[in-house]
């Protein structure tokens, strides 16, 4: 039992920390144009 | 200024720099989002798209913020697009002075033709996304918190360990209340701070309201407030409204979609061709007549122009409503919006910018989408006793409840803030018609104003004008006779200088007939075109200038007239003709052959069928619009009327208390359009600037009526839906809300719900059978 007094404030650590990840993830656009990704193989690129 | 460092916070990013607006009011910015308008001198019309707007309440102070501007004529903001169409002066106003005017109460625009536009555009998406994830991870982990409160049997929990527990809670429900609920929080204090009732204040009271109860509660356990905890209802609730907000911003976008998609149809930059050959990105805004741009399949043209390299296909749907591809080779004419399909051209600019059929659209669209219809002025004016009614109910069911119980007092007020839904009933109107507007651009069919919609939907007569309307836009030319001493081709090429000077369709009919001539015989050619100076048309009857040959300047001008029997006091015969005089009288007679268009009868039928009585009214002599109604199935016809004898039929028929629409060319029904209660014009006939009617249809199908008939009586039934939803909605919920019936999730679920409803039920309109049924 006494273990939850150490889980319950290190779970809201890991809350802070998994929403840090998700707005690095927004932040660099990943919600955005998901059908991109897979149409992008499909497109003829010159130069790259 | 925002002081407040919350607001501050949540407010969308720096005001403009002053400098930045400064830039703005350099005249030759101006064009990229306003046009000089034709009613006065220095009057401009821009468009602007107003950030950090809500809701209805936002654009009634949106408007008045910039109707206060010294130098602003007139200011129509949308609460369903965000933008704002105002007239201003310039000669008493900048644009810096309005732009201004909006950062003081909180606002900020944007020229909703600038390329920032869409850049903030995704800011403000991205940050929307992140406020939702928040709130929803934040409240999964509030959840599992609060789930051994709720199971455990009594002694199983240690008092330790559920503080241990509210405190967690505790922790995670503020970045929720102070990053997720930030929008609603600055829009209610910027409401305040104007001393006026916004939309999101009883929600806002609503959070604050419960957040404080739950912290007395944690930390005050035996304070006046009881010690309940509702972390988890209040994680849940602001959950379920951002999820709601999300997903009404996504479907508004798709709403006002074909609207957008319009606007936003050309490219940001475009590859022209530098002088050695090479290709370089530039900016739309920085090209001119005569580049040469590369268009690769896929891309949308950006100019009007012709193709120098290259054949392909295009998609012209958005500007004739024809949806098939057309092919188009070299020297063939492409316009600036369409989409070129399979193979990469070089297209040589004609027209740039402003003057582009495309941006004529656009400036179309956009002042039909900032008009406020009546239903929506009415919604807008409602609002604001709905409020005050909603926070009456909560004080008194708070009042009522208080001697019960403290606590469960300041619930059930929260339930009654939080359940009441005033968005849905200000967006039920709007959000229907401009998904019908974008509906029906996808089909060829600009509207002028929206409350024509409403219009059109009572309508149960429909009078057609013949020529250019029933029947095709360019007859075909006849035989030609003239006067001894001129041969037809001289009379023909004298009345193809006059008709280059009018747009009736029968002058387009002459020059393009006098064109196919001089190009089959080379004779033709030679013996030289005519010019013509002066030139007046006079609407309905023809047109009269001074002509004299191209090639021999020194010739005297021969004043002719070129139109109808009477105005060239020629002697009318029995098939439909046009004349040409001089001064001493009829030089020549054109023979012409109507045509109709292929779906005039299927478009009577069906308007029959949709309980429209069809009549039509002509100009034309009455055994040549007998034989037209005929041929096109309409029982009602007469002709030889000119606009005052159309006037008076059109006054006939309203007097019997019908509602009639009016079709014509655009042109010469400009009073008979006026008079009638909805008005369509055929908009080949006339540039679509000029064009006064409520829709305009650029293409030539007649069935394109018929749809925006249906179109508009579905608009008017989804608006009545989502009134009463509505009316409905809120009359249950609040009084249930009040007897404590609702817990706050739930009633936050009720909100988000309610807002869905009258959006998804408006999307039904645009997200339609395919409209070439």
């Amino acid at each position: 039992m006494d273990i939850l007094y150490l889980l319950i404030p290190l779970s809201v650590v890991l809350v802070f920390l998994i929403l840090a990840g998700l707005w690095w993830a927004v932040d660099s656009g990943q919600f955005e144009d998901i059908e991109e990704e897979g149409a992008r193989i499909l497109r003829q690129d010159d130069g790259e | 200024m925002l002081t407040d460092p919350l607001a501050a916070a949540a407010a969308r990013p720096v005001p403009h720099a002053p400098d930045a607006l400064a830039l703005l009011d350099d005249p030759q910015e101006w064009v990229a989002f306003s046009r000089p308008l034709a009613s006065g001198p220095d009057l401009w019309e821009s468009s602007v798209v107003i950030e950090g707007m809500h809701c209805a309440a936002c654009a009634v102070a949106v408007e008045s913020a910039l109707a206060g501007v010294a130098g602003v004529l007139r200011a129509e903001v949308s609460a369903a697009s965000h933008r704002a169409r105002l007239v201003w002066s310039s000669t008493r106003a900048k644009p810096s002075d309005w732009m201004q005017a909006l950062q003081r109460i909180g606002y900020r625009a944007v020229p909703a033709n600038d390329l920032f536009a869409s850049e903030r555009r995704r800011r403000e998406t991205r940050k929307a996304l992140w406020r939702w994830l928040v709130a929803g991870f934040c409240m999964m982990q509030v959840m599992m918190y609060a789930y051994p409160a709720y199971t455990a049997r009594p002694g199983d929990l240690t008092a330790e360990m559920e503080q241990l527990l509210r405190w967690a809670s505790w922790v995670l429900t503020l970045p929720v209340l102070l990053f997720s609920c930030g929008p609603f929080f600055a829009s209610a204090l910027r409401d305040l701070r104007q001393r006026r009732i916004g939309m999101d204040l009883p929600v806002a009271l609503g959070m604050a309201m419960t957040f404080a109860v739950s912290t007395a509660g944690t930390f005050e356990p035996a304070g006046p407030f009881g010690r309940e905890v509702y972390f988890d209802s209040l994680t849940m609730f602001v959950f379920f409204l951002l999820s709601g907000r999300w997903l009404e911003l996504r479907l508004r976008d798709r709403t006002a979609g074909a609207l957008e998609a319009l606007m936003n149809r050309l490219p940001d930059s475009v590859e022209r061709r530098c002088a050695d050959g090479s290709f370089e990105r530039v900016a739309v805004r920085r090209l001119q007549p005569g580049d040469l741009l590369r268009v690769r399949p896929g891309e949308a043209i950006a100019a009007d122009g012709r193709i120098e390299e290259g054949h392909t296909q295009v998609d012209e749907a958005l500007l004739t409503g024809e949806s098939r591809p057309l092919a188009r080779a070299v020297g063939a004419q492409v316009v600036a919006g369409s989409h070129n399909l399979s193979a990469t051209v070089l297209v040589r600019v004609e027209q740039v910018g402003a003057a582009t059929r495309f941006a004529q659209i656009v400036a179309l669209m956009e002042s039909a989408s900032t008009t406020k219809p009546q239903a929506v002025l009415l919604a807008d004016r409602l609002a604001r006793p709905f409020l005050l009614v909603v926070l009456f109910s909560a004080a008194a069911a708070c009042a009522w409840w208080w001697d019960v119980d403290h606590e469960r007092a300041l619930m059930v007020a929260v339930a009654v803030l939080v359940v009441t839904c005033p968005c849905a009933l200000s967006l039920a109107t709007p959000a229907a018609l401009l998904a019908a507007a974008g509906r029906l651009a996808s089909g060829g069919v600009l509207v002028r104003r929206l409350q024509a919609l409403e219009a059109l939907a009572r309508v149960d007569t429909m009078v057609f004008d013949k020529t250019g309307t029933l029947t095709s836009n360019t007859p075909a030319l006849g035989d030609i006779r003239t006067r001894l001493g001129t041969t037809p081709a001289v009379a023909l090429e004298m009345a193809a200088a006059l008709a280059a000077h009018s747009l009736h369709p029968v002058s387009r009919a002459l020059v393009q007939q006098a064109g196919l001539r001089r190009a089959q015989d080379p004779a033709l050619a030679a013996a030289g075109t005519w010019t013509c100076e002066g030139a007046s048309e006079t609407p309905g009857q023809g047109v009269q200038g001074l002509v004299r040959p191209a090639l021999w300047a020194a010739a005297p001008a021969v004043p002719l007239r070129l139109g109808s029997a009477l105005f060239c006091s020629a002697t009318p015969g029995t098939a439909p003709e046009v004349h040409l005089s001089d001064a001493a009288g009829w030089l020549a007679t054109f023979g012409l052959r109507e045509a109709l268009r292929a779906d005039v009868r299927a478009a009577v039928q069906a308007l029959a069928q949709s309980g429209v009585d069809v009549r039509m009214l002509s100009g034309d002599r009455p055994d040549a619009a007998a034989r037209v109604a005929a041929a096109a199935g309409i029982a009602h016809a007469s002709g030889g009327c000119s606009p005052a004898d159309k006037l008076q039929a059109l006054a006939t028929l309203q007097s019997q208390g019908r509602t009639v629409a009016m079709v014509g060319d655009g042109m010469n029904d400009t009073p008979v359009l006026a008079a009638a209660a909805v008005s369509f014009a055929f908009g080949q006939a006339v540039p679509l600037a000029q064009a006064r009617a409520d829709f305009v249809v650029p293409g030539d199908r007649l069935m394109a009526v018929v749809q925006t008939l249906q179109v508009s009586r579905k608009a008017m039934a989804v608006v009545r839906q989502n009134l009463l939803w509505a009316l409905v909605y809120n009359a249950a919920c609040i009084p249930l809300a009040m007897a404590g019936w609702l817990p706050a999730w739930l009633a936050g679920l009720g909100m988000a719900g309610s807002s869905l409803v009258v959006v998804l039920n408006a999307l039904r309109i645009s997200a339609n059978a395919p409209q070439d049924a």
